[in-house]
């Protein structure tokens, strides 16, 4: 068995007087597509937050390619994010005063890579999920569905060695939301990246090698999904 | 529902929401409170003015009699200093039992009584007052009530004589006051109307910037309300109602600060301006305007806020892309505004009017342009860094917000150039050549009293080093030509307290000029005239005007300047020049040597004109009002600044879910904050440019108007210049904790 790219130890993690991990311990591999599910309030999001160095956990470690996370600064793991992750939203959450081109440019132009070099790879990006005729517009001016390409190409611009999708087309209905799913698990293969992928929708999660599924803030049970 | 029942949803609405609903709406209610208290104390300056105007008619001396007789009374105005503060009053004798009373007093003091205003009674038992105490030989026996002083920091008095007399130049009165109020100067009126303005846009602005505070509260609450069956124009009478109910709340707290503020703001302002609380009333008519148009104005600014948004039931949607703006009817208040001030560069008489038409329309020019500059520059601005990228591209997508606050900056910033701009020139006019340091530091004038026994009484007060005397004459082409140019006249030593002299030896003459004077009356070379001193009909000398006489200025004085300066045998006079100036060179070691000498003036002449040099009361009371202006830029940027936080915060938290995406794909933090910096430093600089564009412009019109030389206060520019940039960082860093705490992942929960 291969060593982990990414992986959490016991964490737990409370908000106030609500615990939202309760000891929650995962692995996930290098190109692994690991969908987390669950009722809503299990702790998912919490968790993925956590794997991705947003969070810190109140107790439990997390570590990746061997690095313990939880023991950067804020500035560190704000650069790991940057170079090595890539993050979709349910809502996209794409800046609005940028065209989708500009969006999807944006990761590559905050670790330092000039205009003119992030314009290639973002256009080529937006022509593989099939929106090159968005590039030009505001996300105010597209689709759901659109916006939602649109973001996964700007997860996937800089290369990302793990992908975190975070109810990725819960703002979709089921025939794009499938489509959306496909391309992020496509793309995301075809670069190698790991996809870690919080849905309680049972047909995104069988998009995924694996499935955790969470309750009470701790991962119970896991399955083959696909 | 009914519309009144939809306004009272939005009222039950607004004080039902819980502890942050009335947070919020104390926020409004306190922001709408300071903007009404504001306008509240603006509204009432009229009314201090009038009344503070017509206490001075009320006091001044009324109805005048040929014949000493029961109910006459004999008064002579008189003025002194003690350190910095102009001491007024006057020395009355009652000549009959019914002689007129002073208002504010109960009766007329007897001789060695004097009454006092409740400033110069401070002034007497403050620390080192018992010199002034000392200056009149009276004994205080009273206070003169607020009836008889303009306002209550007035510093004032009345003091009883048995010996004053008709020759001592006092008016033989049998009443006070029935007069109209003094005019006020134009000038003045002009300075009041473009000082209103820039007070008023910011205040303004502010009070539109508080009724949107939470308005994204307020938004979701509407869509649940829509959730709930109402339709898009029952959501605009409850946001109506909701508006209403913090704007009435605000206008009650405004009342109720402008009470408090009333008692206080006397303290805050120059002597001559202080009003008693009383005095504070607003005029009807625009407190009337106040109650109504502050809550109808909130309700607009709602509205209009409300059309770029759509509220729908499953949430907030917010139409972006921004509208194009049209130019050609904002260019319309400048046009007509620079037609109105245009042709009074040539002709500025008697046309008040038409320059503070032109003044208030090129101002408000300067607000509704500014939206148009703002969206035309932004649209042109690309390229930079990732920052620079997401701040320009918030401005292009929506330059509204921005622009609200900063036209506050740049109608206030046009103000004040131009307002300091005429107070610098005014400065710059009554300062001339500067004084050396060893000039003697006063001087006594006759003014045409017998001077017999003066000098002797100076020589003999404490902390009077020397007095030495200078003389004066006119010179006339004959006896009957009683247009008299003067001519000062003293030995070479004495003309020096005067100007600075090239050269100088006993026979030199000059001509004489001084800064910010115009010499009316001068006499060419060649021209032989009679030296005249005070006998009129017979000259001491005379005196043909020599060609290429060396022009000098002569240092700044209130009492004006002298056509020439000339030796005693310059002018060929051989004794009999009558003394009319006493130069004293004063003990440095002594602070209160010149409270001595106005002392002994006081018992010689109280009428008797003293002059401490280098006080320049002219250009005193200018530097006094650029003070002050200088004082209200800064308030004034602290308010807008205030306005732009609140306007900074408040878009902020709208795309608090966006910033915790960026920073969780690992957005740096000084990428956001500089991004943050430019959606303000932009805008401010194009208002700046705007404002300084106008305002210098301004000035130039009203100095060319008022006939000063037209020149730029750069030092101001510069200053003000710096103040914005301060603000604008001010304002960035002030927005930076919220920034931060928004970047928290709280806000990326879908759940």
């Amino acid at each position: 068995m291969s060593p982990p790219l990414l992986a959490a130890e016991d964490l737990s993690k409370s908000f106030g007087v609500t615990r939202a991990l309760n000891g929650a311990s995962l692995r996930v591999s290098p190109g692994e597509v690991l969908a987390l599910t669950g009722p809503s309030g299990s702790g998912k999001s919490t968790l993925l937050h956590c794997l991705s160095g947003i969070l810190a956990p109140d107790s439990g470690r997390v570590r990746y390619d061997g690095r313990e996370l939880t023991t950067l600064t804020d500035r560190e793991r704000s650069a790991l994010r940057r170079r090595e992750f890539g993050f979709v939203f349910q809502f996209g959450q794409l800046v609005p005063e940028l065209t989708c081109q500009e969006n999807v440019e944006l990761p590559l132009r905050l670790s330092g890579v000039r205009r003119a070099g992030a314009r290639g790879p973002a256009a080529e990006l937006l022509a593989r999920l099939g929106v090159s005729e968005v590039a030009g517009k505001r996300p105010g001016q597209v689709s759901g569905g659109q916006g939602q390409r649109v973001a996964v190409a700007r997860a996937l611009v800089t290369g990302p060695r793990v992908i975190f999708a975070d109810e990725p087309t819960g703002a979709l209905d089921s025939r794009n939301g499938e489509q959306v799913m496909g391309l992020l698990v496509a793309a995301a293969r075809e670069r190698g990246s790991a996809v870690v992928l919080v849905t309680h929708e049972t047909r995104i999660a069988a998009f995924a090698d694996r499935e955790a599924v969470f309750r009470d803030g701790a991962a119970v049970e896991r399955q083959g999904a696909r | 529902m009914s519309a009144a029942g939809d306004l009272a949803l939005g009222v039950r609405l607004s004080v039902a929401g819980g502890r942050s609903g009335w947070l919020r709406l104390t926020l409004i209610a306190a922001g709408v409170g300071f903007g009404v208290a504001m306008l509240l104390l603006m509204a009432a300056a009229p009314t201090a003015s009038t009344n503070r105007q017509q206490r001075l008619a009320d006091r001044a001396m009324g109805v005048t009699a040929e014949r000493a007789g029961p109910g006459t009374l004999l008064a002579l105005t008189t003025q002194t200093r003690f350190r910095d503060e102009a001491v007024r009053g006057r020395i009355l004798r009652p000549e009959g039992d019914r002689a007129p009373v002073p208002p504010g007093v109960d009766r007329v003091p007897a001789a060695g009584e004097m009454v006092v205003s409740p400033a110069l009674a401070a002034l007497i038992n403050g620390p080192g007052g018992a010199v002034l105490g000392d200056r009149w030989s009276a004994r205080v026996v009273g206070v003169i009530g607020p009836r008889g002083l303009s306002g209550p920091d007035e510093v004032y008095f009345y003091v009883g004589s048995g010996t004053l007399t008709r020759d001592d130049g006092a008016a033989r009165i049998t009443s006070f006051g029935g007069g109209a109020a003094p005019v006020t100067d134009p000038a003045i009126v002009v300075l009041v109307v473009i000082g209103s303005v820039i007070m008023v846009l910011p205040v303004l602005v502010f009070v539109t910037t508080a009724v949107r505070f939470g308005s994204e509260s307020r938004e979701r609450q509407l869509a649940a309300v829509r959730l709930v069956g109402a339709d898009a124009a029952m959501t605009r009478r409850i946001a109506a109602g909701d508006t209403l109910i913090g704007a009435v709340l605000g206008l009650g707290a405004g009342g109720l600060g402008f009470l408090g503020l009333r008692r206080v703001v006397g303290g805050l302002l120059p002597v001559d301006f202080s009003p008693y609380p009383s005095d504070l009333r607003p005029v009807p008519i625009l407190l009337l305007l106040i109650v109504v148009l502050v809550p109808v104005g909130a309700v607009l600014v709602t509205l209009a806020a409300l059309r770029r948004v759509v509220i729908e039931p499953l949430g907030v949607v917010r139409q972006s892309g921004a509208r194009r703006r049209r130019i050609w009817w904002r260019l319309i208040p400048p046009a007509v505004g620079a037609a109105l001030l245009y042709p009074l560069l040539d002709d500025p008489a008697g046309s008040e009017a038409q320059l503070a038409a032109g003044v208030v329309l090129l101002l408000i020019g300067v607000v509704v342009l500014l939206p148009w500059l703002v969206q035309a520059v932004v649209r042109g601005l690309g390229g930079g860094s990732v920052a620079w990228q997401l701040g320009i591209r918030r401005l292009q997508l929506d330059s509204d917000t921005a622009v609200r606050s900063v036209s506050g900056i740049a109608v206030s910033v046009a103000g004040i150039i131009a307002i300091q701009g005429i107070l610098a020139a005014s400065v710059a006019a009554n300062n001339g050549v500067q004084p050396p340091d060893d000039r003697f530091q006063a001087v006594v004038y006759t003014n045409g009293a017998d001077g017999t026994g003066w000098e002797a009484a100076l020589v003999g007060t404490p902390g009077v080093r020397q007095v030495r005397t200078s003389g004066y004459a006119e010179l006339r082409q004959d006896g009957d030509d009683q247009a008299g140019v003067t001519v000062r006249v003293g030995d070479c030593d004495t003309l020096r307290q005067y100007a600075p002299l090239p050269s100088c030896t006993d026979g030199d003459s000059f001509a004489g000029t001084m800064s910010g004077w115009y010499q009316t009356t001068v006499l060419p070379p060649g021209a032989s005239v009679g030296v005249y001193g005070t006998d009129e009909k017979k000259p001491l000398s005379r005196w043909e005007v020599a060609a290429g006489l060396p022009v000098v200025e002569q240092y700044t004085s209130d009492a004006g300047p002298v056509a020439f300066l000339a030796t005693p045998s310059a002018l060929g006079i051989r004794g009999g020049l009558p003394v009319d100036a006493y130069l004293l060179r004063l003990d440095p070691a002594d602070p209160d040597a010149i409270e001595h000498v106005r002392n002994t003036m006081i018992r010689l002449d109280p009428a008797a004109p003293l002059q401490l040099f280098g006080d320049d009361r002219v250009g005193n009371q200018f530097a006094g009002a650029r003070q002050v202006a200088q004082a209200c830029a800064v308030l004034l940027l602290l308010f807008i600044g205030a306005s732009m936080l609140v306007n900074v915060t408040e878009q902020l938290r709208e795309r608090r879910r966006l910033l915790a995406v960026l920073a969780a794909f690992g957005t740096p933090r000084r990428t956001l904050s500089a991004a943050v910096l430019y959606q303000v430093a932009v805008p401010a600089t194009v208002g700046l440019l705007l404002s300084v564009i106008v305002g210098s412009s301004l000035s130039a019109v009203l100095l060319a108007a008022t006939h000063g030389p037209v020149d730029l206060d750069w030092p101001v520019i510069a200053g003000i210049t710096a103040a914005v940039a301060a603000m604008v960082v001010a304002v960035t860093a002030g927005s930076l904790p919220l920034l931060f705490r928004l970047l928290r992942t709280q806000e990326l929960r879908s759940e």
